[in-house]
């Protein structure tokens, strides 16, 4: 990640710089693109910052739900590093941004469901 | 896409018992995955509030300051409207202000011959309008936690500044004190090994929930397409949530985490994409053409063929 923002901020004055990275710290790059992404987007890597297996287990769950993805798996590349890294590769009907999209959403709903299931069951 | 493809009627819960401190149910059709990320929130990820600045003025106890700090921290303190303050690191102010966090006081000196005792009764809010953080009390003199014991003569002078946060950063915040997790009691996953001398069947003791279950066939071959459905939950909590309200924020944190990644995957796509800074493309999809893009360099030459 490093090697990176010293490609961004390469041409910048260092007052400008220190303030980019304070906006850093408020998540701005939670998720970026990995390399090794096919070039039509139907095969792409992310990396989440500050995620573990508690959002990637089910998120791969869900993303492998779909009927339209050939394979998700996800890794978390070291223990000491917060991050977590997610692998889609789709048939060719949606991009691996649309799967992921659709996956977020779909667990999101889940949750709703569950929710709503348990108020039920309390009342 | 239909999650629930397998069943009939999607996620579906049983509430066994419900008591102030302690809720148990029955999780039924979810997946593994997903009743376990529940699980995780529950223990790790659902905010509540806890001392984490300790001011110390006067400490003539035989306990060291960090020893008092370290107790304090780990006081439970009433967190329903947690949602109203909003984390330290987030708010606006300097250090801490009464939006983002809630003062209590501590002032004790023992002047009797006997040992004087101090409890988390004793810490005094001050006031913000609402219950949040008053210190939980449970017992029936109404005391609520011990602190430390002072001698004749010996003095605690404390502020306290509790803040908002999760059990993940320090377990304090954790507003639950277990929780029960089971599911396949007779184990036809085969999910555990059971170690034994001579029989299992003799030397295990047989789970609860195996009442809820139908005994396995021993002569029935193994189901290998057999998949965990029903999760026995038990959530015991320490008084600074309700255990219902720690099962319902835990799924409120997920969603906010999902939609956290949502939003930024958005912007990224929106503001498309310079490959370059890590964005996302999903260029070459709506009948418009691939944008010339120079991958080179900033990955060190990775493969992005």
């Amino acid at each position: 990640m490093s090697t990176i923002i010293d490609e961004q901020h390469k041409d910048v004055d260092p007052d400008q710089m220190d303030q980019d990275q304070d906006i850093e710290e408020y998540d701005l790059d939670k998720i970026k693109l990995l390399p090794g992404s096919s070039e039509d987007g139907t095969a792409a890597s992310f990396q989440i910052v500050d995620e573990d297996h508690t959002l990637g287990n089910s998120l791969r769950y869900v993303i492998m739900k779909n009927p339209e993805v050939e394979f998700v798996g996800y890794s978390i590349p070291h223990p000491s590093e917060n991050k977590l890294n997610i692998r889609i590769q789709t048939y060719g009907s949606i991009t691996a941004v649309e799967a992921l999209h659709l996956g977020l959403e779909n667990l999101s709903q889940l949750c709703g469901v569950i929710e709503t299931k348990f108020m039920e069951a309390l009342n | 896409m239909d999650i629930d493809k397998d069943t009939e009627s999607g996620p579906a819960i049983t509430i066994r018992s419900s008591e102030r401190d302690h809720v148990n149910f029955v999780l039924k059709n979810v997946d593994l995955a997903v009743a376990n990320s529940v699980r995780r929130t529950m223990m790790a990820e659902v905010p509540t509030l806890a001392i984490d600045l300790v001011e110390i003025d006067v400490n003539t106890s035989v306990l060291a300051d960090e020893f008092i700090a370290h107790r304090l921290g780990l006081i439970p303190l009433v967190s329903d409207s947690i949602d109203e303050l909003s984390y330290s690191r987030d708010c606006t102010c300097d250090q801490y202000c009464n939006k983002c966090s809630v003062k209590l006081e501590l002032a004790a000196k023992c002047d009797t011959d006997s040992t004087m005792n101090i409890y988390a009764s004793d810490l005094a809010k001050f006031q913000n309008g609402s219950t949040l953080g008053d210190p939980v009390i449970r017992d029936a003199q109404g005391k609520g936690s011990l602190i430390c014991k002072l001698r004749k003569h010996q003095e605690l002078r404390i502020t306290c500044i509790a803040k908002k946060g999760i059990a993940k950063e320090h377990a304090k915040w954790s507003p639950c004190s277990a929780v029960g997790f089971e599911y396949d009691p007779w184990n036809k996953l085969k999910h555990t090994d059971y170690w034994y001398e001579e029989s299992v069947e003799d030397e295990w003791p047989k789970s609860e929930n195996c009442e809820w279950e139908e005994a396995p066939d021993p002569e029935a071959p193994f189901d290998y397409n057999a998949r965990a459905n029903n999760f026995y939950v038990d959530i015991e909590t320490i008084g600074s949530l309700s255990p219902n309200d720690v099962f319902v924020k835990s799924l409120e944190t997920l969603q906010l985490k999902l939609a956290g990644i949502s939003v930024e995957l958005n912007k990224d796509t929106v503001e498309s994409s310079n490959a370059e800074s890590g964005g996302l493309t999903t260029y070459g999809r709506n009948g418009g053409e691939t944008p010339e893009i120079n991958y080179g360099g900033s990955y060190g030459g990775s493969s992005w063929s």
